[in-house]
């Protein structure tokens, strides 16, 4: 029993991982540009395709090195080309924008890469279990944690040591004072919503590693995603990361012991937030 | 005498509301520069002109010899022209430090080094959030913030609102300091009495227009046209 528990409390953390990498993204641009990025998990399968296609040439760790940064890359693309431009204007637009383009990455990728699912190899030796007990923690799964760990700790370094992440911080409460201290906002909301798109890519690759390809593979994310963040406070990075794993352990839980429940539990857990805490968390010091 | 800012005919709006018609403006350089005027006479809207921030319909400014009239906000700052906003819009999430990290670094003498050796009271709270500063702190610190662009312009609105009157000589006596060190002034201010004393030309704003334009001095010795001037608002401004 308790090797149960231990198991659904290992894979939550992981799901919650998953869904603390996407809800931070979808949190830093719905933070400063005011969109909501329903095109997220589209990036996130571009990631995971991505990878898939270079890895016979540059290998699995050269796949998770550039397939997010490739990623980025056209995050940077499509919000230059078409998210800027409805910056400033009722939500409907950016609404209606990506959920075109959600629809658009998940048409291209299957006409790419096709409807039916891909294997994703991953090495050997980090697929082979820990140790005989611990038979469902595979060194995949504990590498997966590290990096993503490793990751949004790089994250909080650079939102709280750099001029960049600074001036992404003071832009999420106050933009135009921003701009008159010479910064381009323009290049300040292309730059944070490659941030995001890079840890959307990550997402994918790594999924793609554990779950295989397919163009939906970002869609089972996003939902639990914005949960993520109502719980944690949107705004607040810490709560967000928070919110992903809680929710993520919580469904794990649920999945053994009252498996019909296992996704309402997170919208029950949402429910209960808002309605004792309705800035989420740790939302309550303001945006990050 | 040549200016640092001009501005001609501004016609300047919010969506349909007509805010400016047609203000002039001419700031010499290296000297402090004063526009007075009621509350709603569009002194605010003007600054916010001048810096791109809500870009004039009609007219044409020309900042250091360079047309800056279509120019966004980051491009006016970039060319050493700074702007200490209405309300002091620090930023709360972040500490003290960190708001002083926010401005691009522009060559010059101040650095956040040397804006700590100005301002003790900021190097003492320097990793408070800025929520939790006082009132002249705040102040203090948005004008430390514009002072690290290394700014030729200095365009401050309202500086001493809201603050307790010895915060206020200290906020008068740092920008005369300014003046003393070349760079140019733009101050809106409330405070008639205080700016009137610190200022070598004055504006003064009504609906949008300018009711008059002059020497400091003269205003200051003038004290029937000052009270006519004032007699122009609807409300009087504060002579103390
Ligand atoms: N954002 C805005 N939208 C619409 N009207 C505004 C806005 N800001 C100011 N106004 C109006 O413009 C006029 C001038 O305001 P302002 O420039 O702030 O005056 P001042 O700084 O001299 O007090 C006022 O009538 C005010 O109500
Ligand atoms: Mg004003």
């Amino acid at each position: 029993m308790s090797q149960l528990i231990l198991l659904a409390v290992v894979n939550g953390l992981i799901v919650g991982a998953f869904y603390a990498l996407m809800a931070i993204g979808l949190s830093l641009i719905m933070s400063l540009s005011d969109v909501i990025n329903f095109a997220h998990g589209g990036f996130l399968a571009v990631g995971a395709y991505l990878a898939y296609s270079m890895t016979p040439y540059v290998g699995f760790w050269g796949g998770l090195l550039i397939a997010p940064v490739l990623t980025a890359g056209l995050g940077l693309l499509v919000e230059k080309v078409l998210i800027s431009r409805v910056y400033g204007r009722d939500p409907l637009y950016s609404l209606l924008l990506t959920f075109g383009l959600a629809f658009i990455f998940e048409d291209v990728t299957r006409y790419i890469w096709g409807a039916q699912g891909l294997p994703y190899q991953v090495p050997g030796w980090l697929m082979s279990p820990l140790s005989l007990s611990l038979f469902f923690l595979t060194g995949y799964r504990v590498f997966m944690m590290a990096l993503i760990m490793v990751v949004v700790g790089a994250l909080f370094w650079l939102m709280t040591r750099t001029r960049l992440g600074l001036r992404i911080r003071a832009g999420t409460l106050d933009l135009e004072t921003v701009s008159i201290l010479g910064v381009n906002v323009r290049v300040l909301r292309n730059l944070n919503f490659g941030i995001g798109i890079y840890l959307a890519g990550l997402a994918g690759v790594l999924a793609a590693g554990q779950l295989g390809l397919q163009p939906t593979i970002g869609d089972s994310l996003i939902m639990p995603s914005f949960i993520a963040i109502i719980i944690g406070g949107l705004g607040s990075l810490t709560g967000t990361l928070l919110g992903g794993l809680m929710i993520g352990v919580a469904s794990g839980l649920a999945t053994v012991f009252v498996p019909s429940a296992s996704e309402a539990v997170m919208y029950v857990m949402m429910a209960v937030v808002l309605l004792v805490r309705p800035q989420g968390l740790l939302g309550e010091e303001g945006r990050f | 005498m040549t200016s640092a800012l001009t501005a001609r005919g501004l016609q300047t709006y919010y969506g349909k509301s007509h805010i400016l018609h047609g203000v002039s403006l001419e700031v010499p350089e290296g000297k402090i520069t004063t526009i007075l005027g009621r509350n709603g006479a569009g002194k605010s809207t003007t600054l916010r002109s001048l810096v791109g921030l809500t870009p004039a319909r009609e007219g044409a400014i020309t900042i250091f010899g360079k047309e800056t009239t279509h120019l966004p906000p980051y491009a006016i700052a970039e060319m050493g022209v700074g702007f200490v906003p209405e309300g002091r819009k620090i930023f709360a999430n972040l500490t003290v430090e960190e708001n002083l990290k926010v401005p691009v670094e522009r060559p010059g003498s101040w650095t956040i080094a040397t804006i700590f050796d100005l301002f003790p009271r900021l190097k003492e709270r320097r990793n408070n959030k800025g929520r939790q500063l006082s009132g002249g702190e705040q102040e203090m610190l948005s004008i430390a913030r514009a002072l690290l662009l290394n700014p030729k312009l200095m365009i401050l609105d309202e500086p001493s609102q809201g603050l307790a009157p010895l915060i206020v000589r200290e906020v008068f006596r740092i920008i005369t300091q300014m003046r003393a060190e070349g760079i140019t002034v733009l101050l809106v201010e409330q405070n008639v009495r205080m700016s009137l004393e610190v200022a070598d030309q004055v504006y003064v704003l009504n609906d949008g227009q300018v009711a008059y334009a002059g020497s400091a001095a003269d205003l200051r010795a003038d004290e029937a046209l000052l009270q006519s001037l004032a007699g122009v608002s609807a409300e009087k401004w504060e002579i103390e």
